[in-house]
């Protein structure tokens, strides 16, 4: 019990920060989809669990990208709260099944692959990983 | 209740039996995830125990694992774009003393309009401000939320209907949640149940500022079963004090509940406060508590500090002054079992040692009310074990996950 107490302490030391990513993040849609256009308010309401509609009507689903720099990037710079706060709101409100959280996809190519198949599906990505794809550019924060 | 149970083990033999993976360009549309604690408690007065009123029974190990120790599973399935289903089963001890797991969220959710859903099934009752995140000890800060003022309601799950609004005016959010229901706690040789509950809960969100209001009144029974209180009971009707009876045990309750709640987090700092009140006109006391927390983020580290109250308004009954000894003795010690009323100072350190864990490790300085036993129990000899008035020292260590 004790050695294993020992051996978390020692894994938990080596467990560096992630160092934040400076890159400009672009939330996309596929070019096919209903959604033109996207405020950095909605954004923020969508990827906090607080609405899936936007005014219009529009059913929207936000995809996630795997846990990592670029997501918690991503929500630093839409929402301002950093990882350990993302966790702790997002585990609240999933485990009082008041939001679904994103699906989260395994990778960015995965993402975009969702986005292809579903048109009401929305994306976080790094901007240089967009810069050559055939995606609708909704929202860029720098 | 038994159909709830049968409903919820189909939904969730459903949600196993379906293939966890997505097809090509689609992601699943069942999630699935889990959360839990494992919690250590020991106090260094070794005639109580530690315990949380309604949550827990009383300890039989030291340390004692049981007030904080807890896992949880849940599925939720994506039925549309606008509507699903989430299961949620949970073990941990219960006040009668056994780790049956139970169903804490299982509901069905419409959404109605942008910002505006309904839930139908068994629910959480939003009595406090934290009342969502009561088992999620990965979400608060603590080991768990202050006793002085989590405490004053012990029922958390609701079988009935709510709804769910939210609005945004500039940048302040608003959430509207009206509920309908009804709830039941176990504990040995008895039962309470909450019935006709409804009420009005209110968060209103501005940056880094987080306000709730809560309001909530129900009917209210309690039925104590057990060999002293029928024993008590039996001697209060001898006196020809029946009356009184009637206002320790039975089906004839009102109660209303009260809070009002601040939280403050810039991702340094984060900063706690609520108050909460319970009135109720027979069977339990009412009383009012609050609590204080500061908390300061150094990288994975948040060192805090907790100060909480739990006062007394007003005992569940009085006792005619013309009752016959040993009544007023026997009384006053059954007051002083039911009284929670406390006050500590909570010294913690919270670490995030991965993405999903956190450890934790508080020392609450804690000394009951002279007439109460706050949040301690006696090991042996309730009558003759002074509770109150002293200061306990309790230590808390836990690991808590989501996954």
């Amino acid at each position: 019990m004790k050695r294993a107490l020992i051996s978390l302490l020692a894994a938990a030391a080596l467990i560096t920060p992630a160092r934040p990513a400076a890159a400009e993040t672009v939330i996309v849609c596929a070019p096919h989809s209903p959604i033109t256009a996207l405020t950095r308010n909605e954004a923020e309401q969508l990827y906090l669990g607080r609405t899936r509609k936007l005014a219009g009507g529009i059913a929207v689903t936000p995809v996630d990208l795997p846990a990592g720099a670029a997501r918690d990037h991503f929500y630093r710079q839409l929402t301002g709260k950093n990882p350990g706060q993302i966790r702790a709101y997002w585990s609240r409100l999933v485990f009082t099944g008041r939001a679904l959280p994103p699906p989260e996809a395994a990778s960015a190519a995965e993402a975009l692959a969702w986005l292809d198949a579903n048109p009401d599906f929305i994306a976080y990505l790094p901007a240089q990983e967009v810069a050559t794809r055939n995606v609708r550019v909704l929202l860029r924060l720098p | 209740m038994s159909a709830l149970r049968i409903v919820c083990a189909l939904l969730l033999a459903l949600a196993t039996s379906l293939p966890g993976v997505a097809t090509a360009g689609e992601p699943a549309a069942l999630a699935l995830s889990g959360f839990a604690t494992l919690g250590a408690v020991s106090s260094d007065r070794k005639d109580v125990w530690f315990t949380r009123y309604g949550v827990n029974f009383p300890g039989d190990s030291d340390p004692d694992f049981s007030p904080d120790s807890l896992i949880g599973l849940q599925a939720s399935l994506a039925l549309g774009p606008s509507s699903d289903v989430t299961l949620q089963v949970l073990s941990s001890e219960t006040g009668a003393n056994n780790y049956d797991p139970r169903v804490t969220l299982g509901f069905f959710r419409q959404t109605l309009a942008p910002g505006l859903a309904v839930r139908v099934g068994r629910l959480r009752v939003p009595f406090f401000m934290l009342s969502d995140s009561l088992y999620i000890n990965y979400a608060n800060p603590w080991v768990r939320p202050p006793v002085e003022v989590y405490s004053l309601n012990p029922f958390n799950d609701l079988d009935g209907i709510d709804a769910l609004y939210h609005a945004r005016f500039g940048a302040t959010d608003l959430e509207l949640h009206p509920y309908y229901g009804s709830g039941r706690i176990p504990f040995p040789d008895g039962k309470a149940r909450l019935r006709e509950t409804w009420g009005m809960n209110m968060v209103v969100t501005h940056g880094d500022f987080a306000l709730h209001l809560g309001h909530g009144d129900g009917r209210f029974s309690l039925q104590r079963g057990d060999v002293q209180f029928q024993r008590f009971a039996a001697a209060l009707q001898g006196a020809g004090l029946g009356g009184v009876v009637e206002d320790l045990s039975g089906t004839r309750g009102k109660t209303a509940f009260d809070s009002v709640g601040l939280q403050w987090d810039d991702g340094t700092w984060q900063v706690v406060g609520e108050y909460a009140r319970r009135r109720a006109n027979r069977y339990v006391v009412s009383a009012h508590g609050w609590y204080v927390s500061a908390g300061r983020r150094y990288g994975a580290l948040t060192p805090y500090l907790v100060f909480a109250r739990q006062h007394l308004e007003r005992p569940m009954a009085r006792l005619p002054a013309t009752a016959p000894e040993p009544l007023p003795t026997v009384w006053e010690a059954f007051l002083r079992s039911r009284n929670n009323a406390q006050r500590s100072l909570t010294a913690g350190l919270r670490w995030d040692v991965a993405r999903n864990a956190a450890l934790k490790g508080e020392l609450s300085h804690a000394r009951p009310d002279r007439d109460a036993w706050g949040s301690y129990f006696p090991r042996s000899d309730p009558l003759g074990t002074r509770v109150g008035g002293r200061a306990i020292n309790t230590l808390s260590v836990s690991v808590d996950v989501t996954f």
